[in-house]
């Protein structure tokens, strides 16, 4: 066989998988409805631990923002960089994050202590 | 920057309440459109605006519209080069059901008020919530954040605008289900629906968002409701499944345009694989950008290379997590001997080519020879996770190929300043060697003309690349950011000259990258605009459609 031709037959086996070959796995999720109707997202505040490790935490601490936590900053300044987007950070919104919840979370940031496994550059 | 300076803190303390979104701290009066001189929809008389926001209110509650400057804050905030002002919008309102969008547009076009559609409004290097022209009034749709459904059987999902991959990626690890998501490298905070709408790409081997987007629902401007493909058969138990329906293939005109408010967006999940092994192959020469571009295209055309590769550029990996002041001090270009250096340093090569191969143990270790013979043969060093599972960017791709969410790219935007100051240029480039290293000199010698450094990556689909090429300046210095505007313009319109055009453009350049697609592209676009939204309240000017 000519190694044009090898190449042409692997490829297909590797299509195969990432597509028809999804079966055997898809069937895996069985155990679960076939249907899964979620529904409307709670409306209910997230706590500010959770919004914290979903986005905050993504840049600040990891290399990419500034540390913030037990740095005490007020929770009126970290309320307005949010919605300001501070420096090269991308502006929150209250359809993001609302008032309610930003509040809270920039409290909770203010009284956090330090967390030692973050790092700011 | 590491530090948040008291100088900082004390501006951000002495921002109005209003500014802070801050009902919890007190209760502000609303604030009436009218109070100071303002950004304004272009022949909107104040008061008409005013009433109109009113009309708005009254649909979605008070709180969902943001009509004064302090509170439309948040959708001004924008990284690319905006030296004139002309893409501050009037404000923004937020519906949560397509009941509200549809209400909202009959408002709108008995104003004439025109309305930029966001899902979630992170498109970062493309101007972000930001409008195509001064005073739209940003539509945002990220109230509207149901996962509608999941098919654990198909592995579809159908969800609103306001989902992120964040919220999907939970949702799927909370009900145990198997599949991986293809996330754009920003994807904790963004949209499936916002990033398939401007045909984005990732890097599993779903990469390419529109070809696995399946079906959708569009509001048009008169308020029409319309699903795609199987989703205009009532009762279809096949909408998700099949992407082309019958008769003309609608979706496409969806995406990119101004055509309509998708209010849900279907797409195809990838079933979690038992095996995965990433890899990068380093070239240590600008020019060895060709002999890449030529490896990879067959590997990519017969798919034994199945994911949306990434050749990363030195100089855009060392700015994720360094600045430039920490390698250049100089105003001129970062010469490649320094970018190299640095590089070498850190594990590094000058251009750093990630891919991975998927299935099972089997499939992998018969096709990992092929490929890395076919790369050593170029020249380039073949590594895995036994040589670099220390290396913080072969960890950041390697999450990145099976759909880990992750931000750590934003780093680059503060390269040049603290301000942050970023704008995509992205034309796409035949999977030639000849074609890239042309590309690849163009861009370096007109960046070079204006001082700012080649921060390049190169996103491989099947038989093109998407060359993105993320200038990067100081936003907080006014004499540069209109350096960057005038040196983004020059990309665009002297690659033209050579045929290359972008895939996907900034709202400050949609209308010159229209231009070079030519008069019978843009007229039929116009025809299909007017037709659909004859008072030309959705979104004009984006893509260059008025
Ligand atoms: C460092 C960095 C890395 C990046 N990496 C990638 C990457 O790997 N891949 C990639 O694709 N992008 C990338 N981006 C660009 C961008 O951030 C993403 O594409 C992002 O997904 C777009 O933002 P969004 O999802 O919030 O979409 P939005 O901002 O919500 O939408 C984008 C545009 O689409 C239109 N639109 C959105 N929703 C609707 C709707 N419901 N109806 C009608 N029109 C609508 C509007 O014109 C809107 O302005 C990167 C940016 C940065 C800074």
């Amino acid at each position: 066989m000519s190694r044009a031709r090898s190449l042409g037959l692997t490829a297909i086996g590797v299509m195969a998988f990432t597509t028809l070959g999804a079966l055997p796995f898809a069937m895996a999720a069985g155990a679960q409805p076939a249907q899964i109707k979620p529904g409307q997202t709670s409306p209910e505040p997230r706590s500010p631990q959770r919004i914290y490790a979903a986005t905050c935490g993504y840049c600040h601490g990891a290399n990419v923002g500034p540390v913030i936590m037990g740095r005490h900053l007020p929770q009126k300044a970290i309320m307005a960089f949010v919605r300001k987007g501070q420096g090269a950070m991308p502006a929150f919104r209250p359809t993001e994050i609302s008032d309610t919840e930003l509040a809270a979370l920039a409290a909770w940031i203010e009284r956090a202590p330090a967390v030692p496994k973050e790092h700011g550059q | 920057m590491t530090t948040v300076s008291r100088r900082e803190i004390l501006q951000a303390s002495a921002l109005s309440a209003a500014a802070l979104g801050a009902a919890a701290l007190a209760a502000p009066a609303m604030a009436s459109p009218l109070d100071h001189a303002r950004m304004l929809p272009e022949g909107l008389p104040p008061r008409e605006f005013a009433a109109a926001v009113a009309e708005l209110r009254a649909i979605v509650g008070q709180q969902w519209v943001f009509a004064d400057a302090d509170s439309t804050l948040p959708y001004t905030k924008s990284l690319i080069p905006d030296p004139d002002h002309r893409h501050v919008p009037s404000g923004a309102v937020a519906p949560a059901s397509v009941e509200e969008v549809q209400a909202i547009l009959k408002v709108a076009n008995r104003y004439r008020l025109p309305l930029w559609p966001i899902s979630t409004g992170k498109n970062m290097g493309y101007g972000m919530a930001t409008p195509a022209s001064s005073g739209q009034m940003v539509l945002d749709l990220k109230r509207m954040n149901r996962i509608i459904e999941i098919d654990a059987e198909l592995g579809t999902a159908l969800v609103e605008p306001g989902v992120t991959y964040q919220d999907l990626r939970d949702y799927l690890d909370a009900n145990n289900l198997p599949f991986w998501l293809d996330v754009p490298t920003v994807g904790p905070i963004v949209s499936p629906v916002g990033n398939t709408l401007e045909r984005g790409v990732g890097y599993t081997p779903y990469g390419d968002h529109f070809f696995m987007q399946c079906g959708m629902e569009v509001v048009l401007a008169d308020g029409t409701l319309v699903r795609t493909g199987m989703g205009s058969v009532p009762g279809s138990t096949s909408w998700q499944a099949f992407k082309w329906g019958y008769g003309p293939y609608l979706d496409g005109i969806f995406t990119q345009s101004n055509f309509g408010v998708v209010t849900k967006l279907g797409f195809w999940l990838m079933p979690a694989p038992p095996a995965y092994k990433p890899f990068v192959v380093q070239f240590d020469e600008m020019d060895d950008v060709a002999k890449i571009t030529d490896t990879i295209r067959p590997f990519r055309m017969n798919n034994l290379i199945p994911n949306g590769v990434l050749i990363m550029g030195a100089a855009y990996q060392l700015a994720m997590f360094h600045r430039r002041a920490d390698f250049w001090t100089e105003t001129r270009q970062i010469p490649d001997a320094v970018v190299k250096a640095e590089a070498r340093k850190r594990g590094l090569g000058m251009w750093n080519t990630y891919f991975a191969l998927y299935g099972t143990d089997e499939i992998i270790a018969a096709v990992e020879p092929i490929v890395r013979g076919a790369f050593e043969a170029a020249g380039g060093k073949v590594l895995t996770a036994t040589e670099m599972s220390d290396n913080p960017w072969f960890r950041h791709h390697a999450s990145l190929m099976k759909g880990g969410m992750t931000l750590e790219e934003i780093g680059i935007v503060r390269w040049r300043g603290t301000e942050g100051g970023m704008v995509a240029f992205a034309p796409v480039a035949p999977a030639k060697g000849t074609e890239t290293r042309g590309q690849t000199a163009l861009a370096k010698e007109i960046l070079a003309k204006y001082d700012f450094d080649y921060a390049p990556a190169y996103a491989v689909g099947g038989r093109e690349l998407h060359h993105i090429i993320f200038l990067l300046y100081d936003k907080g210095h006014p004499a540069e950011e209109r350096k960057a505007d005038a040196c983004v313009r020059e990309m665009i319109t002297r690659f033209a000259e050579r045929g290359w055009a972008a895939y996907r453009t900034g709202v400050s350049t949609m209308d010159l990258v229209a231009q070079q697609y030519g008069d019978a592209n843009r007229a039929l676009n116009a025809r299909i605009k007017h037709a659909l939204d004859p008072n030309h309240i959705l979104a004009p000017g984006k893509q260059g459609i008025a």
